[in-house]
């Protein structure tokens, strides 16, 4: 009987084929060069009948090692609807974020679940660069522009980016600037070798390359080029290929969890106990004394310099409200990243977004994204915001921040980790 | 005989003598090749030697327990990965009340038997809800269920775990006692690696004698061999699966709490890498074979440390570590493409209990 079901569904094939071809090249038409209402668009139009939320969406990493990336973020993105009275073009807006699980899996699920929802205006984040690979595409073929917050290899707003990246716009900074930043201080220090280490993710793998490249351009040497993967714990043999080369500084920018086991091994690694550790602010998280404790003290990071005089007095406000209303100390480098992703997004829907007599509001994608990657001195929280036209629009001055103790409870950047360079 | 061969091979068997000869030639050359590559000396050798010992032996406790089962039941386990990682949490909690109370710097020795008891009993009361769950039932039927449950029970753990203590890695307290690094005269090794490798054998040595010289050791191998002429014998095969399932579990427990003085972190996850790597061991040793699985997962875990230095670094491979786990489960393929059976060859009953 199974047989004689699959020799009726083969000989049923052609019209199958046929019927589903029809159905996709409707489905696909529907969704391009749209008039509704007012708007006409080439990608399509959101209509928001009248006293309906704006749904703006989220892809953030918000569980896991890392969730202080995208919780931080996320938060910064709340105050910012907060702050704008959780109102917009007379509708209230609606904040729905999922989880991308700072990887490419994670970022097609989620984006899958957010493109299933028509009604979504834009979305906040990725905060992972992974995620962005693995979601963008897809949100973007939905039609969804999104404000990147801690998403920053290059690849993603690179003059040459694959049509599925177009729809972002990023108010972080580009890793071209971060390892500018980093090779500046190497030389501040008088180090001469560096050895690289990376996890395999788009972010690190990325930026430990364009690190290399600056630095040689710089006048110095790399003595190894390493990777692991992200779910590795046992670093120990490559930490001892490392300490063969005898560098003068570890440049690892990886995340939380691998970055916890780096620090506790090398110090049980005769020749790399004494070699210093560069990482990223992707370890600028509570989450990571919590992984390394005592190992932790002595770590180095990049970050974007939070110094209250550099940010300006709206930031001082904003950690205020964010202990407020969350209750603690901001737990990552990246809530000021969030509110302006937010606050670009909010400016550019009331750019675009249309409404008619009857109260109904009529937004065009296209439209959107385009005001999006338009935003020109943007008055953010990290500075006076203006989009390249790759989408590149953030704004950032780096710091070196260091690790005074591994006690959690005693995380605050600028205490612990403080700042020693510049 | 080699006429013999001749005479009666097909082009399958040539392909797989050609395979066999490739894969020894590749290996070969990186194993020479690397063998005699400068860049590490007789130190960074040991320290391979040592890493790759260390995370064998825990995977040598964690392939016991799917060994067992599967020996028995002819079922593969998947929440035993969880119990590994149960157990890791709970000699984490364990350690971490000790240190509040002060008696981990004064009196470590207690908490370390303290630690060890309550994985035990933990680890082996959630292996006995596996059996309670994931396989009494489906005993009548003859189909996959159990292996589906297990997978579904497995989930179930893992989120159940995350659920109650987060998302993110847990540390454990630092231990000053195995603190520190040990010499043999011209080697240097961490401390927390010999007392883990000591530790691992000591309890391999102990479940022998259990399998071995008990009752319920006897019990157990005789329901491995023939259910049905056990029960004859007067054996109670529920009792006897229950206790494989309970020191299996205990087993796991143990390895939980060594991986976590060695790798001094937690997650709720890791039980599925390491059960993965863990069955795999099983396999490699043979499935259903107690010496086969301490004997596959002390070679799974020193090809893991010595495989990327010594091979692909002599085969000119760029980063090889990030290859490591490819290069294990290579192995492990290549292992059965030699010997199907494991290296020392399966042991299971002739039909499920």
């Amino acid at each position: 009987m199974f047989l004689d079901s699959c020799r009726l569904a083969l000989r049923r094939l052609p019209l199958t084929l046929l019927a589903a071809t029809m159905l996709t090249t409707v489905a696909a038409a529907l969704t391009r060069a749209e008039t509704v209402g007012p708007v006409t668009d080439e990608i399509g139009v959101v209509k928001i009948p009248k006293g309906q939320p704006i749904l703006i969406g989220g892809l953030l990493v918000l569980s896991g090692p890392d969730l202080g990336l995208g919780v931080d973020a996320s938060r910064g993105a709340e105050i910012a609807f907060d702050d704008h009275k959780n109102m917009l073009v007379g509708h209230p807006l609606k904040y729905l974020p999922e989880d991308g699980g700072c990887s490419v899996e994670g970022g097609q699920t989620g984006a899958t679940r957010i493109a299933a929802n028509k009604q979504i205006v834009g979305v906040i984040g990725t905060s992972c660069s992974s995620e962005a690979r693995g979601g963008a595409p897809i949100l973007w073929n939905a039609g969804m522009p999104q404000a990147l917050t801690s998403a920053t290899a290059p690849a993603l707003t690179a003059p040459d980016r694959p049509a599925g990246l177009q729809g972002i716009a990023r108010f972080v900074y580009n890793d071209l600037n971060a390892a500018a930043a980093a090779v500046k201080y190497a030389q501040s220090k008088g180090y001469k070798s560096v050895a690289t280490m990376h996890d395999g993710s788009l972010y690190a793998e990325q930026l430990a390359n364009v690190f290399a490249t600056q630095w040689k351009a710089a006048g110095g040497t790399i003595v190894a080029a390493e990777a692991i993967s992200p779910s590795d714990t046992d670093l120990r043999p490559v930490l001892t290929r490392i300490g063969t080369a005898k560098p003068d500084l570890l440049f690892a920018p990886i995340f939380v969890g691998a970055s916890g086991y780096l620090v506790r091994q090398a110090k049980e690694i005769p020749t790399m106990a004494k070699v210093p550790v560069l990482g990223t602010d992707a370890v600028l998280a509570p989450a990571f004394l919590d992984a390394a404790g005592d190992a932790a003290v002595g770590y180095r990071l990049t970050g974007i310099d939070s110094d209250p005089k550099l940010m300006g007095p709206k930031y001082g406000d904003l950690v205020a409200k964010y202990k407020a209303k969350f209750g603690e100390d901001p737990i990552s480098g990246f809530h000021g990243n969030g509110y302006d992703a937010a606050l670009a997004m909010m400016t550019a829907i009331e750019k675009v977004a249309k409404t008619d007599a009857d109260g109904t509001t009529y937004i065009g994608r296209k439209a959107l994204r385009d005001a999006l990657m338009a935003t020109k001195d943007l008055d953010g929280m990290t500075g006076k915001l203006t989009c390249d036209k790759y989408g590149d629009c953030g704004a950032s001055y780096f710091a070196v921040f260091e690790y005074t103790s591994g006690d959690t409870s005693t995380y605050k950047i600028g205490t612990n980790p403080k700042k020693v360079y510049p | 005989m080699i006429q013999e061969w001749l005479r009666r091979s097909t082009a399958v068997d040539w392909f797989l003598l050609a395979l066999r000869l490739l894969v020894v030639a590749v290996v070969g050359t990186g194993f020479v090749v690397g063998l005699f590559h400068p860049r590490y000396g007789r130190e960074e050798w040991f320290s391979f030697l040592a890493f790759g010992l260390t995370i064998g032996a825990i995977y040598a406790l964690i392939a016991l327990g799917y060994t067992m089962v599967y020996g028995i039941l002819r079922m593969v386990n998947f929440a035993h990965g969880d119990v590994f990682m149960f157990g890791a949490y709970t000699g984490c909690f364990t350690l971490i009340a000790c240190n509040r109370a002060g008696l981990l710097s004064e009196n470590p020795a207690l908490c370390f038997v303290l630690a060890t008891a309550a994985c035990i009993l933990v680890s082996g009361a959630i292996a006995v809800l596996a059996e309670r769950i994931a396989y009494r039932p489906f005993r009548k039927g003859r189909s996959l269920a159990p292996l589906i449950s297990t997978l579904g029970l497995s989930f179930v753990l893992e989120y159940s775990a995350r659920g109650m203590f987060g998302a993110q890695n847990k540390a454990f307290p630092t231990i000053p006692m195995i603190d520190g690094m040990v010499s043999f005269s011209v080697f240097t090794v961490p401390r927390a690696q010999v007392v883990v490798v000591l530790a691992a054998l000591l309890t391999m040595v102990a479940l022998t004698l259990i399998v071995m010289r008990t009752k319920i050791g006897t019990a157990m191998r005789a329901v491995a061999e023939d259910k049905d002429a056990a029960t004859l014998m007067g054996i109670n095969v529920d009792r006897v699966i229950v206790f494989t399932f309970v020191l299996g579990g205990a087993m796991a427990g143990i390895a939980g709490l060594l991986y976590g003085l060695v790798f001094k972190q937690v997650s709720f996850f890791m039980g599925f890498f390491l059960g993965v790597k863990g069955f795999g061991a099983a396999v490699l040793g043979g499935i259903g074979n107690i010496p086969g699985a301490m004997l596959g997962g002390f070679m799974l875990g020193l090809v893991e440390s010595l495989g990327p230095a010594l091979f692909l670094e002599g085969l000119g491979v760029e980063a090889p570590y990030q290859l490591r786990d490819a290069i294990a489960y290579t192995m492990l393929v290549m292992v059965l493409i030699f010997r199907p059976r494991g290296l020392l060859g399966e042991r299971l009953s002739s039909a499920r209990a």
